[in-house]
């Protein structure tokens, strides 16, 4: 049962991601390889606060993760509207790889390479959250609660006016909207998600290190969101849940433990071509 | 380390990265398509020739058929997949996407090969080294610097001088016109994105001789290469390679004041700098 | 008396093309415009650089007295001008009603914390402002096609959503960019026959046009453009009367 319950809690961390991704690439049309660094700094900032020598409670040191996630995803994003689209590939890629550069080597704040083990688990009001239910209990609450936000964001006239940038921006400036307001917004609602996604994680799993954070990541991220589909909830959901239970799948065909990691991101980059070339809308969302 | 050993050092660096750069200029300004699987054909270069080393063959035979390997490969990523995708009329961002996941397919597919850890050529010849004073230059130093010099001549004279070149710069220019004129862009892009491979292998080769093979180390390099593109001004051949060795020096000079893990935040200090008071470039072509 | 939207020496390159070159004129409020003359004449240059698309090399754009200078485009919205586009952009996977929607202005829950911590108030007030929105939809005649996605209507029905679009904005001066080229007779009259409303109730429009018989019907003053310059003006008789101008309409060098 714990089994279930651990995958439950991972899928609702990655739903969350997957949110986060298919707001800035499926929603406002950004190509970006650097939510998983955004993930990587909401988790840091919460193990840090947590393992502080006067450690704050889960909900705040989750807010102020929040907080910092939502102006890197700001300040990240804002490049992107001043040049062309190309340029800011450079951008994301620059970005990811800098974070993954500070994880690794900054190992006063983020233990370097071999990452923070201890991570304490969540202080709720109070209540220590010790069992797996319990943490996949606090992962659900989050994932509802990103869902609900999605859900409400899309059918509000702040979905549409999005849905008008993806198809035509200067036919939006045209009718006289302000596109940066709204594109800045959409990366800092992302950045909330990822944010928030990064200190459950941290909690839930007790140790972090870079390798859940780099460039792989970035790239499961986007699969995630191609496999399912762009821009829609459902799509969202889908994606993280079929694609982490792939790993369980992969385990049962014998490949040896030195090429495995390699296997499952070849797998995510032919996922990539293949939905690309053959079913752009992913399974249940809408055409990238 | 001496500030003039790291200015070589930037210098050979600065001439092998600016290969990449041309090459990748080259096909960004005719294809429009930012192809970040190149530097998954720059790696596999290196791969295939340490491969043929490995079993015996002459280094110009394995580097001869790298960069055969490699335009073989870059014509088929660009008929294979970009085309299709355009025939699709698929965005750039899908286009995109779908190049990570080639990247991320070579890449893989070499790690999966060849383990991910790092592998050595076993070249005696290219570690022998010719010391001037206290500076150190290998034998693959000076290899570098002068193929990676004639690699950029022969980019300049086959652009400005042969027909396919001219007809791919024309192509660049206006692929409308281009392709109600008859110069099938199509075959252009196939023939740019081939021939962009094959000049990717001189350093895909070169640079592993000296630093070691590495499945994910194409990744900075190019990195470093499209801002050098950028910064140099799309479209600019010359551009890219100055800039490229312009940036390798000062991420190098950059080591007597910062350790080298950090040097990728120097590129992209270097970057962001351009974008906010030169996005153009230096050099931008003239449209 | 200051004109009420003026152009003052506007010149632009785009690389070798010299588009406009020291274009002056100044447009009445209350009246229909049209701006006439080849390909390439540079109308729609000029439509980019009055409404931020675009920022000339030189020149002035000023509106009721206020310089319209280097304002990007949805401030201009906001101080009264909206444009058409040649080739519509409308949002093809929006409905007619979601088209005319988005440039409704000052809505609530347009970004994401009115949408997410009050939800009943964003419905509320979305449901008014569709009013709003339908009644724009009436107003040109597509009311009855307002759930219609964008791919099910048809040329014409497009070329008066795109007018919708710019009434929803609420500007007083409307840049319309050739709302009638490509239109069958029937859809060509209900689009005069809109023009001419609009103009009744207080707009002013600046047409640019091709068809001569839209221009005679409905213009009260032509500008004619040529090379990036203003080269005639005058009612529409006299305009299209004049040979030397039919002479670089038809058959004088683009």
């Amino acid at each position: 049962m714990d089994f279930l319950f651990s995958y439950l809690a991972l899928a609702a961390i990655y739903v969350m991601l997957g949110l986060s991704t298919n707001l800035l690439v499926g929603i406002v049309g950004i190509f970006s390889v650097s939510q998983a660094a955004v993930f990587g700094v909401g988790a840091y900032i919460v193990a840090h606060f947590l393992m502080a020598t006067e450690p704050l409670a889960f909900l705040p040191a989750l807010a102020i993760a929040m907080v910092c996630c939502i102006t890197l995803n700001i300040l990240v994003t804002l490049p992107s509207l001043r040049v062309s689209g190309d340029y800011f590939v450079v951008t994301s890629f620059g970005i990811q790889l800098l974070a993954t550069a500070v994880f690794t080597n900054w190992t006063a704040g983020t233990g370097g390479a071999n990452g923070l083990p201890g991570i304490p688990p969540p202080d709720v009001f109070g209540y220590q959250l010790d069992s797996t239910f319990q943490l996949m209990a606090l992962c659900l609450c989050g994932l509802l609660l990103a869902c609900g936000c999605f859900w409400l964001i899309m059918r509000a006239p702040f979905g549409r006016l999005l849905r008008a940038i993806r198809e035509d921006e200067l036919a939006v400036a045209a009718a006289g909207k302000n596109v940066l307001r709204a594109k800045v917004s959409a990366a800092a609602l992302a950045g909330a998600f990822a944010g928030m996604a990064g200190g459950m994680y941290a909690t839930f799993l007790s140790f972090i290190d870079p390798s859940s954070f780099d460039l792989d990541a970035s790239i499961l991220l986007l699969t995630m969101v191609v496999v399912g589909g762009a821009r829609t909830l459902a799509g969202s959901i889908v994606g993280p849940f079929l694609l982490l239970a792939m790993p369980q799948a992969l385990s049962m065909l014998d490949i040896p433990t030195t090429i495995a990691a390699a296997a499952r991101q070849l797998i995510y980059g032919f996922l990539l071509i293949a939905f690309m070339l053959f079913r752009p809308q992913g399974l249940v969302g809408e055409r990238l | 380390m001496l500030p003039v050993q790291l200015l070589i050092n930037g210098l050979v660096t600065g001439c092998a990265l600016g290969v990449v750069a041309v090459s990748f200029s080259l096909i960004y300004a005719t294809t429009k398509i930012f192809h970040v699987a190149h530097a998954g054909v720059y790696t596999m270069a290196g791969y295939v020739a340490w491969w043929l080393v490995s079993r015996g063959a002459p280094e110009i035979v394995a580097l001869l058929v790298a960069i055969a390997a490699c335009a073989l490969l870059g014509a088929l990523i660009q008929g294979g997949l970009y085309a299709q995708l355009a025939k699709r009329r698929a965005t750039h961002l899908v286009v995109l996407i779908a190049s990570l996941g080639m990247l991320a397919v070579i890449q893989n597919i070499i790690a999966a090969v060849f383990t991910p850890n790092i592998l050595q050529f076993a070249v005696p010849w290219a570690e022998h080294v010719v010391s001037l004073d206290t500076i150190r230059v290998t034998y693959t130093q000076l290899l570098t610097v002068v193929v990676s010099l004639a690699a950029y001549a022969g980019v300049m004279w086959f652009a400005h001088h042969t027909i396919l070149g001219k007809r791919i710069r024309a192509v660049a220019a206006n692929p409308f016109l281009a392709e109600i004129t008859r110069l099938r862009p199509n075959a252009v892009y196939i023939y740019v994105v081939a021939i962009a491979s094959a000049i990717v292998a001189l350093p895909g080769v070169l640079v592993p001789l000296d630093l070691g093979l590495q499945p994910y180390g194409g990744i900075t390099p190019l990195l470093t290469a499209t801002i050098a593109m950028i910064a140099g001004g799309v479209g600019s051949i010359s551009g890219a390679f100055m800039l490229s060795v312009a940036i390798a020096v000062l991420q190098n000079l950059s080591l007597l004041v910062i350790p080298g893990e950090w040097s990728i935040g120097i590129t992209f200090f270097i970057f962001v700098i351009f974008m906010l008071f030169r996005p153009t470039g230096l050099f931008a072509a003239a449209r | 008396m200051t004109a009420y939207l003026q152009a003052a020496g506007l010149d632009h390159r785009f690389g070798g093309l010299h588009a406009l070159r020291a274009c002056s004129f100044d447009i009445e409020q209350g009246r229909i415009t049209c701006l006439v003359g080849p390909n390439g004449a540079g109308k729609t240059t000029i439509f980019n650089a009055i409404t931020g698309f675009l920022r000339p090399d030189e020149g002035h754009v000023t509106f009721r007295g206020r310089s319209l200078d280097g304002l990007r485009p949805q401030a201009i919205v906001h101080a009264g001008i909206a444009r058409t586009f040649q080739n519509l952009r409308l949002f093809t996977e929006l409905s007619a009603l979601d088209n005319v929607m988005v440039a409704l202005p000052r809505q609530f829950a347009e970004e994401p914390l009115g949408a997410i911590f009050r939800p009943l108030h964003a419905r509320r007030s979305q449901t008014r402002r569709r009013e709003d929105a339908l009644r724009t939809l009436d107003h040109v005649g597509l009311a009855d096609r307002a759930r219609e996605t964008v791919r099910n209507l048809s040329y014409g029905e497009q070329k008066l959503l795109s007018v919708a679009r710019v009434l929803a904005t609420g500007a007083e001066l409307l840049l319309l960019d050739e709302p009638a080229s490509g239109l069958s007779a029937s859809a060509l009259d209900a689009v005069m026959a809109l023009l001419r409303r609009l103009q009744a109730e207080g707009k002013t429009l600046l047409v640019v046009e091709h068809n001569t018989r839209v221009v005679q019907q409905i213009a009260d003053e032509v500008l004619f453009l040529h090379q990036g310059h203003l080269m005639a003006r005058g009612s529409p008789q006299q305009i299209i009367a004049d040979p030397a101008l039919a002479e670089i309409y038809f058959g004088g060098a683009i």
